[in-house]
C-alpha cells in the first residue's frame, strides 16, 4: 500500500524542527530576502523585465491595499473559502469511511492495492472538465472536483494506519481475548491517528487546489481562481500577484492549524520522537 | 605477539575528560583518564554501560573532542582522524551499495590513493577470513558474522598502526563471537597493530588482552589496570585454567560486582 | 516489522480459518476488474448519474478507435508528454540540487527552510493564469508550471533524505577523516536515494498534474487541451477516452519510476512508498 504523498509532504515539518536558527542563518535569510525584494523592485524599474508583466513590489502591495480597499472581492474570497471547507469535510470523511470499510481486513486491502495504485497515478484533476460539464458552474461543481482529488491521501492513509501495529501489538491483544471491535478501536484507530492527520492535512491543500481549478476552468462561477484568471487575462498584474499573496496566506494558514491541531491529537507521538532525536 | 614492556607507547591519554552539557545539568562522561597503549600491545577498556569507555575510543579516534586533557599518537597531538588510525564499531557498517570488496577498499578511494594498487592487498585479506567466494557479494547476502570479517578485512586495508574496537562483535551471537575474537587476535599480531578494544565482557577482555583497563561508571574513570601475562597465541583452552579464572575474579572485584 | 508479515500473523489470529481459505487475494483483484465494468454499466443504463456526467462502458470503449485514430492525437499526445517530461525534469534537478544544497550546510538550512517550506502548503495551479501571461500557450509555460508542480516533492525528499544515512556509517567515514563532499557523494546520496525515489514518484504525478492545469488555463494543443474542446461539444465517451489516457500515462510513470528504482536502488526494494517494507530495518 502506497502513502507517497503524505509521506513525502509530513518531511517538512520535521525537518524545520530539526534546523536551529543562529545569528549567521539569520543575516543570511535576511540578507537574500532584501536582495530579492531589491531586484524585484529595481529591474522592473530600470525596465530590464517588463514592468506590465512583471511588477514592482511597491506595484503589488499597491495593489494588495487596492483590493482590500475595493471590498468587491469578499464574495469571492466566501466561495473560495466555505467550497474548500466543505469539501474538504465530505472527503476526509468519506476517506476515513473507506479506510476503515477497506483497509481493516488485510485481505480486502491486498486486493484492491492495485486499483489504489492506479488511482493514486491518475490525475485526478482530468475529471474536472467533465464534472463541471455535468454539475454546471456553480458550488456543487467546484466541490464535486475537490471532494474527487482530496478524499483520496485520507483514504489510503487510513488503510495504511490501521495496518501499522506490529504482530507482536495484535498477539498480544488476542492474548486478552480482545474482540475485532476491541482490536479496532483500542489498537489500530490509535496506531493511525497520527498518518490519518497527515493525509487531512494533504487533503486541504488538495481541496483547495480542486476548487482553484474548477474556479479557473468555469467561466461562469466566482472565486479567488477566476479573479486570478480574470486579472491576468487583463493583464493587471498588481492584482493578480495581490489575490495570489491572499491565497498564499490562506493556505498556509490553513496548513499551520492543521499542523497545531495534529500536535494535540498525536501527543504521543510527539513525545516519541522527542525521545529519540 | 608477546608482551614488551620496553616498547615504545604510540598512544598517551593524559587527565583526559568529556563534559555534555545536557539543560541545565553538566554530565560527566568522563574523568581524568590517564592511560597509554604500547605498541603492538592489546588493550581493553573494560567496563559497565555509562563508563566512558567507548567516549575514550571515539576520543583516540579523532571523533570526539576531549573536554580536557591531551592527547598523543606517535608522539603527535592528536586534533583529527588519521589515516593511521582503523575503527571498527559494534555494526559492520557495511554500505548496501557496495558489494563486500568495494567496502573493503572505501578506505583507499576515501584517501584518494589508487584502487588498482590495493585490490590485490583486499583479496589476500578476504582471504585470510575465509571470504574469496564472498569478494563479489553485497552485504545483505551475508550473515552478521560474514559482515564482521569483511569490515575486519576494511578496517587492515591501509595497514593502520592503531587499531580502535568498539565491541566489534557485540551484536553477533556467542559461537561466532569467540571465533571473530580469534580471527582478530591472529589479524592483529600478523600486521603488528596496537589494538584498543572496548568490551563489557569480562572473559572476553582477559582471553584477549595483554593489558585490561578497568572503569566504572558515573563519572566514568579508571579504577585500575590488570596484567595479562598468559603466552600468544591464546587457546581457547585458556579459558578453562585457574589463572584465567583468577585474572576474572580480580576484575569482577574491582568492578564491584564480586 | 513487515506489514506483510503482519497482515499474515493478524489475518491467521483474527480469523482461524484462514489456513483453510487457499483464495489469494489477487484472484479478487482479476474478479473486481469485470464488476467494476459491469457496474459502470448497469449505473449507466439506470441513468442514475447524468449521462453527460459518465457514459456507458460500451460508449467509451467504442469511442477509443475515434479518438485515438484521429489525425490531431499523436500531436496533442506528444505535446503534453515533452511539457510533462521537461517540465519534471526541470523541477527535480533544481529540487534535487537545492536539497543537496541545504542538506549539506546547515546555515542555509536554517535560513531558506522556513520559506520553502511553506511551498508544502501551497496550491501551485494559483500561479498557472501568472504562468500563462508571462510565457503564453507554447511548451515553456507548461513546462514551468510542471517544474513548479514537482519542485517541492523532490526537493523535500532530497534533503530529508540526506539525514537518513546511518549514524555509524557517518563514524565510519569520520574515522576515515573522509571531505565532507566525500561523505556526501558516497554516503549521505546513496542512502538518500530511496526516499528520493518517493519524491520522483510523487513529482511525476504532479508535473503530470501541473501540465493539464496549465493546458486547462490556456493552451493551442496538448490533451488537456483536447479534452476542454471534447467537453465543449458534449462528446463525453471521447472525454472519457481522454481520461483513460490520462490513467494509461500516470501508471505508466508510476511503473517507469518504480523499474528504475529497483535498479538503481537494488540493494533496498523499498522506499518511502512502501512504509510496508521499509519497516524491515527499523
Amino acid at each position: 500500500m502506497t502513502s507517497t504523498a503524505a509521506d513525502v509532504r509530513s518531511r517538512g515539518k520535521e525537518l524545520r524542527k530539526q534546523s536551529k536558527s543562529t545569528t549567521q542563518s539569520v543575516i543570511v535569510g535576511t540578507v537574500t530576502l532584501v536582495v530579492f525584494l531589491a531586484l524585484w523592485e529595481i529591474l522592473p524599474t530600470l525596465g530590464v523585465l517588463n514592468r506590465v508583466l512583471i511588477p514592482t513590489v511597491s506595484d503589488t502591495i499597491w495593489g494588495l491595499g487596492q483590493l482590500i480597499i475595493g471590498g468587491y472581492w469578499w464574495e469571492d474570497l466566501a466561495s473560495t473559502l466555505s467550497s474548500v471547507l466543505i469539501a474538504w469535510t465530505i472527503g476526509v470523511a468519506f476517506g476515513i469511511t473507506m479506510g476503515v470499510v477497506l483497509g481493516t481486513s488485510p485481505f480486502v486491502r491486498t486486493a484492491i492495492t492495485p486499483y489504489a495504485i492506479a488511482l493514486q497515478a491518475l490525475p485526478k484533476i482530468v475529471l474536472a472538465p467533465v464534472l463541471i460539464g455535468a454539475l454546471g458552474f456553480g458550488p456543487e461543481s467546484k466541490i464535486a472536483i475537490a471532494v474527487a482529488i482530496c478524499f483520496f491521501p485520507v483514504w489510503i492513509n487510513t488503510m495504511v494506519g490501521l495496518s501499522l501495529p506490529s504482530a507482536a501489538e495484535f498477539t498480544f491483544m488476542r492474548s486478552l481475548n480482545a474482540t475485532r471491535v476491541q482490536l479496532f478501536r483500542k489498537l489500530q484507530m490509535p496506531s493511525a491517528v497520527p498518518i490519518v492527520l497527515v493525509g487531512m492535512k494533504h487533503a486541504m491543500l488538495l481541496s483547495f487546489t480542486g476548487v482553484l481549478v474548477a474556479e479557473i476552468l468555469s467561466s461562469a462561477s466566482n472565486g479567488l481562481g477566476k479573479l486570478v484568471k480574470e486579472f491576468s487575462i487583463q493583464l493587471n498584474m498588481p492584482l493578480t500577484l495581490a489575490v495570489i499573496t491572499v491565497v498564499l496566506t490562506i493556505a498556509v494558514s490553513l496548513v499551520s492549524i492543521m499542523d497545531v491541531l495534529e500536535r494535540k491529537a498525536v501527543f504521543w507521538s510527539e513525545s516519541e520522537r522527542g525521545k529519540k532525536s | 605477539m608477546p608482551k614488551n614492556n620496553d616498547s615504545k607507547v604510540l598512544v598517551r591519554l593524559e587527565g583526559v575528560s568529556k563534559k555534555y552539557q545536557s539543560g541545565s545539568n553538566e554530565i560527566v562522561a568522563l574523568s581524568g583518564l590517564d592511560l597509554e597503549a604500547r605498541e603492538g600491545e592489546f588493550l581493553s577498556l573494560l567496563g559497565p554501560s555509562g563508563c566512558g569507555k567507548s567516549t575514550a575510543l571515539n576520543i583516540m579516534g579523532g571523533l570526539l573532542k576531549a573536554s580536557e586533557g591531551i592527547i598523543t599518537i606517535a608522539g603527535e597531538e592528536m586534533t583529527k582522524p588519521r589515516r593511521d588510525i582503523g575503527m571498527m564499531f559494534q555494526q559492520a557498517v557495511m554500505f548496501p551499495w557496495r558489494t563486500t570488496i568495494e567496502n573493503v577498499l572505501l578506505p583507499i578511494e576515501v584517501f584518494g590513493l589508487n584502487k588498482k594498487d590495493y585490490v590485490a592487498k583486499a583479496e589476500e585479506l578476504l582471504e585470510m577470513v575465509g571470504m574469496t567466494e564472498f569478494a563479489k557479494s553485497y552485504p545483505w547476502q551475508l550473515s552478521g558474522g560474514m559482515q564482521q570479517r569483511a569490515a575486519l578485512c576494511r578496517v587492515l586495508i591501509h595497514h593502520p598502526k592503531l587499531l580502535l574496537l568498539d565491541e566489534p562483535f557485540g551484536a553477533l551471537d556467542e559461537f561466532t563471537r569467540e571465533t571473530m575474537n580469534q580471527e582478530l587476535l591472529r589479524l592483529q599480531s600478523h600486521s603488528g597493530s596496537t589494538a584498543v578494544l572496548v568490551t563489557h565482557n569480562i572473559s572476553e577482555a582477559v582471553f584477549m588482552s595483554d593489558r585490561i583497563a578497568v572503569m566504572s561508571a558515573r563519572p566514568g574513570r579508571l579504577i585500575g589496570v590488570i596484567d595479562v601475562p598468559f603466552e600468544r597465541p591464546r587457546k581457547p583452552e585458556l579459558y578453562g585454567r585457574p589463572e584465567f579464572t583468577k585474572l576474572v575474579v580480580q576484575a569482577r572485584e574491582m568492578l564491584g560486582l564480586a | 516489522m513487515s506489514t506483510a508479515a503482519t497482515s499474515g500473523a493478524q489475518a491467521t489470529l483474527l480469523d482461524p480459518q484462514k489456513k483453510r481459505r487457499k483464495v489469494s487475494p489477487y484472484w479478487i483483484t482479476a474478479a473486481l476488474f469485470p464488476a467494476i465494468l459491469l457496474v459502470w454499466f448497469v449505473v449507466t443504463q439506470l441513468e442514475v448519474l447524468h449521462p453527460i456526467l459518465l457514459p456507458g462502458p460500451e460508449a467509451v470503449l467504442t469511442s477509443i478507435p475515434r479518438v485515438l485514430g484521429s489525425e490531431t492525437f499523436g500531436i496533442h499526445a506528444s505535446r503534453t508528454l515533452i511539457e510533462t517530461l521537461a517540465g519534471f525534469a526541470l523541477g527535480a534537478a533544481v529540487g534535487f540540487l537545492l536539497g543537496l544544497l541545504l542538506g549539506s550546510s546547515s546555515v542555509l538550512r536554517a535560513a531558506y527552510l522556513p520559506a520553502l517550506s511553506a511551498l508544502e502548503a501551497v496550491p501551485t495551479v494559483i500561479i498557472a493564469p501568472l504562468i500563462i501571461a508571462w510565457f503564453g500557450f507554447g511548451i515553456e509555460g507548461k513546462a514551468v508550471q510542471a517544474a513548479i508542480a514537482c519542485f517541492y516533492a523532490v526537493f523535500i525528499t532530497t534533503l530529508s533524505g540526506l539525514s537518513l544515512a546511518n549514524a555509524n556509517s557517518v563514524s565510519l567515514m569520520q574515522s576515515l577523516g573522509a571531505s565532507k563532499l566525500q561523505t556526501l557523494l558516497k554516503l549521505r546520496v546513496p542512502s538518500a536515494l530511496p526516499v528520493i525515489f518517493g519524491g520522483l514518484q510523487l513529482g511525476a504525478t504532479t508535473a503530470i498534474i501541473g501540465a493539464i492545469v496549465s493546458e486547462f488555463v490556456g493552451a493551442d494543443a496538448g490533451l488537456g487541451f483536447l479534452l476542454l474542446r471534447y467537453r465543449s461539444s458534449y462528446d463525453t465517451p471521447a472525454a472519457w477516452v481522454l481520461i483513460l489516457c490520462f490513467l494509461v500515462i500516470g501508471v505508466s510513470a508510476y511503473l517507469l519510476i518504480s523499474f528504475a528504482e529497483k535498479r538503481i536502488v537494488f540493494w533496498r526494494s523499498t522506499a518511502v512508498s512502501r512504509p510496508d517494507l521499509e519497516k524491515n530495518d527499523h
